[in-house]
C-alpha cells in the first residue's frame, strides 16, 4: 500500500514537469506581456526594454525556465509581477479559500444527489424518476454565472437577507464567513447536484441489471436489503470516479462563481494572472493545481476498490 | 406514459427541433443577424421583431437561429473530438496497463491540470479568433474525462470472464478491444458524452463570461447569454431566449441520451 | 423590475450579527474593480493604484481643475533665468501620517529614493529620456528645496504632477522597513493608508491632523476636507455584481461605470450618475504603413463614411461629446480652430475610394471586450464602413493581445482608447513619433514631430496656443487616425452620498459626505 502510494507520487513527477514546461512556454508565446500591460498606452521603448531586462524577460525562454526550476527546487516560487507578493503564500492562501467553498459544496451535493439518483433508478420510469431526471437536467443546464446573479438579485437585493458582496474567511469569524459563503455554495451545490444525480442514477441502473442483483432478489431479500447491500456499494464506483474528477476540477478554482460573488479564490487568481500575464503567479498556481489533481486522483484510485469490488486492489 | 417513452419522444423532439433550427438558420433568417439598426435597439419582442432586438438593434431571432448552427457545431465537434480520442486512449490505457497506461495517464493528467481558459486563450491566438480554437481547446479539456471514465470501465471489464475468455481463445488484442471491451463501456461513454454535449454549451458561455470564447459579432448562444447580463433589468428577453435555447437543448439531448443508452447497452438487448 | 433599494431595517435587526459588516454611518464603501498593484505611488502602478495613492499622498505641486499647476506641499516656487533651477519653499505646518513634520531634508530623501527606484514608472521623464534630467535635489535649509535640471524643460512641473508618476509624492522614510524595502505609504494626504486585505479590500482612514487648505476643491489640490471616518474600497471585479451591491446598499460609490449601465441608472432617483469628459481619447486608429491605408484619400474616405456624432452617441450611450481634436474639450487650449472637423459625407466616399485605388480589400478592425466603448466603436464603425462600400471585419482580441499589437503597430484599424493625459501636448506625443523609433507611433510625419517638439519647449501662453492650432490643422489635412471623442469619467453614487465626482480618472474621496 505505502509502496503503491509512493510510486504513484513518484510517477506524478513527470506530469508536474510536463505541466510546468507547457504552462511556461504557452503563456510566454501568447501575445502580450506583463511589461506592456504595466506601461499601457504609454509606450517608451527604452523603459520597456529596461523593465523587461529587470524582470529577466528578455532572456531566451529555456534559460528563464531553467532559472525558475532552480529556484523552485530551493522552494522559491518567485514573486508576483503585478503585486510583488511571494507566490507560494499567495497561492496557498487563495487555495484555502477555494477549497472551503468547493469541499462544502461537493459534500452537500453528494449527500443529496447520490440517494436521489439511486432511488430514481430503483423506481425507474415512475413519476419520481421523471422528476429527478428533468429536475437534474434543468439544474445543470443553467450557467453558474446566471444562477449566481439571480441569487444575488433575489436574496441579496429583493429580500435583502444576504450581503451582495464581500468575503470573510471562516477562520476569521465562522458565522460571518458562513453568511458570505451561503450563496456561492448554494450555486455550486445546485449545479453539481444536477450532474451527480444523473450519474448516480445511470450507474445504479447498470448495477440493477446485473445477475447478482437478480440472484439476490431471487434469494428473497427485500428490495431495501438488495439496494443497501448490493446495489449501493457497487453503483457508487463510477459516481466516485466522476466525483474525483469534479473535485479535482473545482479545486483548481471556480473562477466564475468567485467572480460573481467577489470571493478572492484560486480560480480568480488564475484568470487574473492569465489576463495580467503574471507569469510567476500563473506558473505557481498551475503547478499547485496539478499537485492537487495528482493527490485527489490518487485518493480516488485508492478508494476505488472499496466501492467497486470488481477491481482488484493494487 | 413511461419515462422511456418520454425520453424517446420529448428528447427526440427537442433535439430534432434544435437541429432543424440550426439547419434553418443556415438557409434563412428573417434579418441579417449582424445588421445593426441603431434606431431600433432594445426593442421588446413583438410585431416587427418576433423576439425583439439587442443593444445594437440586431434581430434576436435571426441571431438565435445563426447561433444555433454555431453552438450546435461547436458542441458536436467538441464532443466528437473528446469521445473519439478519449475512448481510444482510455481503452488502450485501461486494457494494456503498464507503461502504455502510464504514458497515456501522464498526457491525460497534464491536460486535466490545465485550465481550459488558458488553453482557449493560447489556441485562439494561434488559430485566430474563431470557433475552431474554442473547439480544440474544449475538446482537449473534455477528452481526459472520457479517457479516465473509459479507462476505469475497461479496468473493471478486464477482470470479467467473457474478456478473459476472448483472450484465452487467442483473439488478437485489437479484436478483443473492439468486439468486447469498447461496446461494453459504451454506456458510461454515452452518458458522459450526452451530458458533455450540454456542458460544452455551458462552458462556452462561461468562457464568454470571462471574456473569451467565440468572439462577437458572430453569435453563439453562450456569448449572447453572457452579453445580455448588463441588460438583465432593461431587456430581459436578451438573456431569456438564449438561456432557454441552452436549457432546452440540454434537456432534450440528455433525455434522448438516456434513451439511446438503453438501446445501445448490450445488457439491455433482448429484454 | 421592482427592486427594493435599501435592505429592510427590520430584517437587518432580525438577522442581527449576520449583516454586521454592512456600512456604519461614517464609512464610505467604494467599488474597486481590481485590487491595486502596489501601495507605492509611481512604482508598479495602474490607474486604480494612482487613484488610491492620490488620496493618501501629496507632492510639491499638483494639477488644478483645469490642468494648471497649483501649489501643494510647496507654498511657492521660482524658476531661475536659465530655466534649469527650481527653488521650492515648503508650506509650514504640514505633517506626515506618523506625526513627523515635512522638512526639506525629507523631501530631498523622498525624491532621491523615488528617482533611484528600479521600477519607477516615470524614470524617463526625469533621467533625460524625455526632455531634461534631474541632476540634483538639495535642501539648503529646512523649508527650501532646490531641484536642478541639466537643461531647461517647460514641462518639468507638469511631469512632476502626473498621476502615473504618483505626483512625485513625498513619503516619509517610515514607509520603508528596516531592510529598506517598501512597506506601506506614510504620506501627507488627507487619508491614512489602513488595513489592506489583498484581493479583498483596502481601508483609507481619515487623517485627523490634516489641515485643509483654504478655498475650494481644485483638481488634485485645493481644499481637502475629509467628511467621513473611513473609506472601505471593496474589490468587486464583476460589474453586474457591483451594481447589485449599489442597489442593496453594500456599496455607496461605483467610481468607474460603463456608459450603458450609467444610462440605465440615470433615470433612477436612488442614484446620482455623473459623467464628464477627461483628457483621454476614444479613437479608431489607422495603420498608415498599411498598403491600403497609406493612401491619404483612403483615410479621408473612411472618415467621411463615419457619421461620428451618431457613432459617439451610440458607443457612449448618449454621454460622450464628439471632439475631433486631441486638445480636450475642457482644456484652456481648446480654441475655435480645435472645433474644425471633417464632415460626414458618404456621397463623397466613392470618388475618394476610386482615387485611392481601393478594390474592395478587406480591412480588419481590432477591438476588445474589456472596454465596452471599444467594442461599440468597432461594431458601429464596421456597419457604417460596410454601408459605404468599405469591406471590413471585426477581430475581437483579449486586451493584452490587442495592446501587444498596438505596441508593435501590428494592426490595420484598432478601436483603442488612450488614458487620461494631463496636458494636451502629452496627448500629441502619445501618437506623434517616427514609426522606426517607436512601434506604437500612429502619426509619423516630420512636420508634426517638429511641432510637438516645439510645444514641449514652449511655456503656457499664446505661442503654445498657435502651435496646437497648427497641429490640429495638420491632423485634419493628413487624417492619420480618427479622433472620435474624449473618454469619460462616469460614476454613480447613492443619492445619500454628497459631493462625489470622479475627476480625470481619479476617485476623489475628500469633500464627500454621507447624508442618510
Amino acid at each position: 500500500m505505502i509502496k503503491f502510494v509512493l510510486s504513484r507520487l513518484l510517477s506524478a513527477v513527470p506530469t508536474l514537469f510536463l505541466v510546468s514546461v507547457a504552462v511556461f512556454t504557452l503563456i510566454r508565446l501568447i501575445p502580450g506581456d506583463p511589461v506592456a500591460l504595466m506601461l499601457g498606452d504609454n509606450v517608451d521603448p527604452q523603459v520597456y526594454a529596461a523593465m523587461s531586462h529587470q524582470l529577466g524577460l528578455d532572456r531566451p525562454i529555456p534559460v528563464q525556465f531553467v532559472l525558475w526550476l532552480k529556484s523552485l527546487l530551493s522552494g522559491d516560487l518567485g514573486r508576483s509581477i503585478t503585486s510583488d507578493q511571494e507566490v507560494l503564500p499567495l497561492v496557498l492562501h487563495r487555495f484555502a479559500i477555494s477549497a472551503q467553498l468547493v469541499l462544502v459544496a461537493v459534500t452537500i451535493a453528494t449527500v443529496f444527489a447520490v440517494p436521489l439518483g439511486m432511488l430514481a433508478a430503483w423506481r425507474q420510469n415512475s413519476a419520481f424518476d421523471l422528476g429527478v431526471v428533468v429536475g437534474g437536467t434543468i439544474l445543470m443546464s443553467i450557467p453558474t454565472f446566471w444562477m449566481g446573479l439571480m441569487m444575488l438579485l433575489f436574496f441579496g437585493l429583493q429580500l435583502g437577507w444576504l450581503p451582495v458582496l464581500g468575503y470573510v474567511s471562516l477562520g476569521e469569524n465562522f458565522w460571518d464567513g458562513a453568511v458570505y459563503l451561503l450563496m456561492p455554495v448554494a450555486t455550486l451545490v445546485l449545479h453539481e447536484t444536477g450532474i451527480l444525480v444523473r450519474m448516480a442514477r445511470a450507474s445504479t441502473l447498470d448495477v440493477l441489471r446485473l445477475d447478482y442483483v437478480t440472484h439476490a432478489r431471487a434469494k428473497g431479500l427485500s428490495e431495501g436489503q438488495v439496494l443497501r447491500r448490493h446495489v449501493a456499494r457497487n453503483a457508487f464506483g463510477p459516481t466516485w470516479t466522476l466525483l474525483g474528477l469534479i473535485l479535482g476540477n473545482l479545486l483548481g478554482g471556480v473562477a466564475v462563481v468567485e467572480t460573481v460573488f467577489t470571493i478572492p479564490g484560486l480560480g480568480r487568481l488564475i484568470v487574473e494572472s492569465i489576463f495580467g500575464r503574471d507569469y510567476p503567479v500563473l506558473q505557481g498556481c498551475l503547478l499547485f493545481v496539478a499537485i492537487t489533481y495528482v493527490v485527489v486522483n490518487l485518493i480516488v484510485d485508492l478508494c476505488y476498490p472499496i466501492f467497486d469490488p470488481r477491481v482488484k486492489s493494487a | 406514459m413511461s419515462i422511456g417513452k418520454t425520453n424517446k419522444y420529448l428528447g427526440g423532439l427537442l433535439v430534432a427541433f434544435f437541429l432543424l433550427a440550426a439547419f434553418f438558420g443556415w438557409v434563412y433568417t428573417p434579418f441579417d443577424p449582424l445588421a445593426i439598426n441603431l434606431r431600433a435597439k432594445l426593442e421588446a419582442p413583438g410585431s416587427g421583431h418576433l423576439l425583439g432586438t439587442d443593444e445594437y438593434g440586431r434581430d434576436v431571432i435571426s441571431r438565435l437561429l445563426t447561433a444555433a448552427r454555431t453552438s450546435v457545431s461547436i458542441s458536436l465537434l467538441t464532443v466528437s473530438f473528446a469521445v473519439i480520442f478519449g475512448t481510444l486512449l482510455g481503452s488502450v490505457s485501461g486494457y494494456a496497463r503498464g507503461w502504455v497506461d502510464r504514458l497515456v495517464m501522464l498526457f491525460t493528467d497534464t491536460l486535466l491540470a490545465f485550465p481550459s481558459i488558458l488553453l482557449a486563450l493560447a489556441l485562439l491566438s494561434i488559430l485566430g479568433a474563431n470557433m475552431y480554437g474554442v473547439v480544440l481547446a474544449l475538446g482537449l479539456a473534455y477528452m481526459p474525462t472520457v479517457t479516465r471514465v473509459v479507462r476505469g470501465a475497461v479496468m473493471s471489464l478486464r477482470e470479467q470472464q467473457f474478456i478473459e475468455a476472448s483472450r484465452l481463445m487467442g483473439h488478437p488484442v485489437h479484436y478483443t478491444l473492439w468486439a468486447h471491451v469498447v461496446p461494453n463501456c459504451l454506456a458510461p461513454v454515452i452518458v458522459i458524452a450526452t451530458s458533455m454535449f450540454g456542458s460544452v454549451l455551458l462552458t462556452e458561455s462561461a468562457l464568454s463570461f470571462l471574456g473569451l470564447g467565440v468572439p462577437p459579432p458572430a453569435p453563439t448562444w453562450g456569448n449572447m447569454l453572457a452579453g445580455a447580463r448588463p441588460y438583465m433589468a432593461q431587456a430581459p428577453w436578451l438573456g431569456i431566449f438564449p438561456g432557454l435555447c441552452i436549457a432546452l437543448t440540454l434537456l432534450g439531448i440528455n433525455l434522448f441520451g438516456d434513451y439511446v443508452r438503453d438501446r445501445f447497452d448490450p445488457r439491455m438487448r433482448g429484454l | 423590475m421592482m427592486l427594493e433599494m435599501k435592505p429592510n431595517l427590520a430584517i437587518l435587526v432580525a438577522l442581527g450579527g449576520l449583516c454586521a459588516s454592512t456600512a456604519v454611518a461614517d464609512t464610505l464603501n467604494v467599488q474597486l474593480s481590481a485590487d491595486i498593484r502596489s501601495s507605492r505611488p509611481g512604482v508598479n502602478r495602474d490607474a486604480l493604484s494612482d487613484s488610491m495613492a492620490l488620496n493618501v499622498s501629496e507632492g510639491l505641486v499638483a494639477f488644478g481643475q483645469r490642468g494648471n499647476i497649483v501649489p501643494m506641499l510647496a507654498q511657492e516656487w521660482t524658476v531661475a533665468e536659465d530655466g534649469k533651477v527650481y527653488t521650492f519653499t515648503l508650506r509650514e505646518g504640514r505633517t506626515f501620517h506618523n506625526g513627523a513634520p515635512v522638512t526639506a531634508d525629507l523631501v530631498k530623501q523622498s525624491w532621491e529614493a523615488l528617482l533611484a527606484a528600479p521600477k519607477f514608472n516615470c524614470a524617463s521623464y526625469f533621467n533625460g529620456g524625455r526632455g531634461a534630467a534631474v541632476t540634483s535635489v538639495e535642501a539648503p535649509d529646512d523649508r527650501t528645496v532646490v531641484i536642478t535640471l541639466d537643461k531647461p524643460n517647460a514641462m518639468f512641473l507638469k511631469y512632476t504632477a502626473q498621476s502615473q508618476c504618483g505626483g512625485m509624492a513625498i513619503m516619509h522614510p517610515d514607509s520603508f522597513d528596516a531592510d529598506g524595502k517598501w512597506d506601506h505609504p506614510v504620506g501627507t494626504g488627507p487619508f491614512v493608508f489602513g488595513e489592506w486585505k489583498r484581493g479583498q479590500s483596502l481601508h483609507l482612514t481619515k487623517f485627523a491632523d490634516y489641515v485643509p487648505l483654504e478655498g475650494e476643491i481644485d483638481g488634485y489640490a485645493g481644499r481637502k476636507e475629509v467628511l467621513v471616518d473611513d473609506i472601505n474600497l471593496v474589490v468587486t471585479p464583476d460589474r453586474a455584481t457591483a451594481v447589485a451591491a449599489l442597489r442593496s446598499g453594500d456599496l455607496d460609490i461605483v467610481p468607474f461605470l460603463s456608459t450603458s449601465k450609467a444610462s440605465e441608472l440615470s433615470s433612477d432617483p436612488a442614484f446620482k450618475v455623473q459623467s464628464a469628459p477627461h483628457g483621454g481619447m476614444i479613437t479608431l486608429l489607422l495603420q498608415t504603413a498599411d498598403p491600403v491605408l497609406s493612401s491619404p484619400e483612403m483615410r479621408l474616405a473612411i472618415v467621411k463614411a463615419l457619421d461620428i456624432p451618431e457613432l459617439v452617441d451610440v458607443a457612449t450611450h448618449g454621454l460622450g461629446v464628439p471632439n475631433a481634436s486631441l486638445v480636450p474639450l475642457g482644456s484652456i487650449y481648446h480654441s475655435k480652430v480645435q472645433d474644425e472637423r471633417v464632415s460626414y459625407a458618404p456621397d463623397k466616399v466613392p470618388a475618394l475610394l476610386k482615387a485611392a485605388g481601393y478594390e474592395g480589400q478587406e480591412l480588419v478592425i481590432q477591438t476588445n471586450r474589456r472596454n465596452p466603448i471599444n467594442e461599440n466603436v468597432a461594431v458601429i464603425a464596421q456597419a457604417m464602413l460596410q454601408m459605404a462600400g468599405i469591406n471590413t471585419r471585426i477581430e475581437v482580441l483579449e486586451w493584452a493581445t490587442q495592446l501587444d499589437r498596438f505596441r508593435n503597430g501590428g494592426f490595420q484599424m484598432s478601436a483603442f482608447n488612450y488614458s487620461n493625459r494631463a496636458d494636451p501636448v502629452l496627448a500629441y506625443s502619445a501618437v506623434v513619433a517616427s514609426k522606426e523609433d517607436r512601434g506604437s507611433a500612429i502619426w509619423d510625419d516630420p512636420k508634426a514631430i517638429e511641432l510637438v517638439k516645439e510645444v514641449l519647449q514652449t511655456p503656457d501662453g499664446d505661442a503654445r496656443q498657435a502651435l496646437f492650432d497648427q497641429l490640429h490643422k495638420l491632423y485634419l489635412a493628413q487624417m492619420p487616425f480618427v479622433m472620435l471623442a474624449n473618454n469619460l469619467d462616469v460614476s454613480v453614487s447613492a443619492a445619500y452620498v454628497q459631493n462625489y465626482t470622479t475627476w480625470n480618472g481619479f476617485a476623489r474621496l475628500w469633500g464627500v459626505s454621507l447624508k442618510k
